[in-house]
């Protein structure tokens, strides 16, 4: 096995996913938002958000919250440290391996 | 490679802008500190001249404290039931303040949800009505029609590349309402408070517009979210 293939297989797959990877960029990017704009951003449904973020919860990398603005309830997600740290060092890796020689960023 | 996490965070930054909601607060405190004035120069006859100076400082003050408040309330409203809530953009100098001396990044920001709407709308109408506020009609006839077009031009091309930019027929059409007072008269009392009635109109009735197409886009839903974690 070359080294770039190593890298490639020791890549976190808890984020490497699709749709946790794009719930994780859009979570960088507004460092919170609720189920609902995750949802329209991400193009998910209900249960395939809800399943993802499960997921994201349990590996420590979101943190979320149930309140209510009003009457309406609100389930506000956002990254915690681990999440953060987890995230750059998902994409500086990434990044790394697509560079055609291959070094990290 | 271009930075994706860029996209998301300046998408977040024009959703801010999505109901119009920011616009439709500014420009509504626009119109009512232009109506003050002129209901004082037209009820007092003895003008206490600096008074104007402080209508308008007691309203941008007010709208600076005031603004996150009151739009979080009605974007609470409106907005988050209809297409969710994303943490509110920062205003671009604050986050410069705070940041500049932690990062070896600053510029541009690892997180592009930023917005620049303070200094590059609300500042540039302060300025502009600045003149008038201060000298009453400092060019005479000339002052409105000279002065709504530069700011037209100025919003358009400051903003062009902003989160939240103006297109160019809704700037015309703020040039062209100063270019009629080429040839209508304006009674004294409106003379002083005029740039800031147009201003404030022109941003009230934009967001009005977007603030309607955002509500027939997004029809309130009929359930709360169900969410299940």
């Amino acid at each position: 096995m070359t080294q770039r293939a190593q890298e490639i297989a020791q890549l976190d797959r808890v984020i490497h996913e699709p749709a946790r990877l794009t719930i994780m960029l859009i979570l960088y990017g507004v460092s919170e938002a609720d189920f609902l704009y995750l949802q329209r951003e991400g193009g998910f449904t209900q249960g395939n958000l809800s399943g993802h973020l499960a997921k994201l919860e349990e590996a420590g990398y979101v943190e979320i919250e149930k309140k209510f603005k009003g009457k309406v309830p609100l389930t506000v997600c956002r990254l915690t440290g681990k999440g953060e740290a987890a995230f750059a060092g998902y994409s500086q890796r990434m990044l790394g391996l697509l560079k055609p020689d291959g070094s990290a960023v | 490679m271009k930075d994706v996490t860029i996209s998301y965070g300046r998408r977040a930054a024009s959703y801010w802008f999505a109901d119009g909601l920011p616009e439709m607060l500014f420009g509504l405190v626009l119109v009512i500190m232009a109506a003050l004035m002129f209901l004082w120069h037209l009820y007092v006859p003895k003008r206490w001249i600096r008074l104007d100076l402080l209508i308008v400082v007691a309203g941008f003050t007010f709208y600076y404290l005031m603004e996150r408040k009151i739009l979080d309330f009605l974007k609470s409203q409106v907005t988050y039931p209809r297409t969710g809530y994303a943490q509110p953009p920062e205003e671009v100098p604050r986050r410069v303040q705070t940041l500049t001396t932690l990062s070896l990044r600053p510029d541009p920001p690892a997180k592009e949800n930023v917005t620049s709407f303070q200094w590059r709308t609300v500042m540039l109408v302060f300025w502009f009505c600045y003149p008038f506020i201060l000298n009453g009609n400092p060019l005479g006839r000339w002052a409105v029609p000279v002065l709504m077009p530069a700011l037209a031009i100025t919003l358009f091309a400051v903003n062009r590349r902003s989160e939240r930019p103006y297109r160019w027929w809704s700037a015309l059409i703020l040039a062209l309402a100063g270019l009629v007072f080429l040839w209508v008269d304006v009674p004294a009392p409106l003379q002083r408070p005029l740039p800031l009635l147009l201003a404030g109109g022109w941003l009230l009735a934009q967001g009005a517009c977007t603030l309607v197409h955002y509500l027939r886009a997004n029809p309130y839903p009929r359930t709360a979210e169900g969410v299940r974690v």
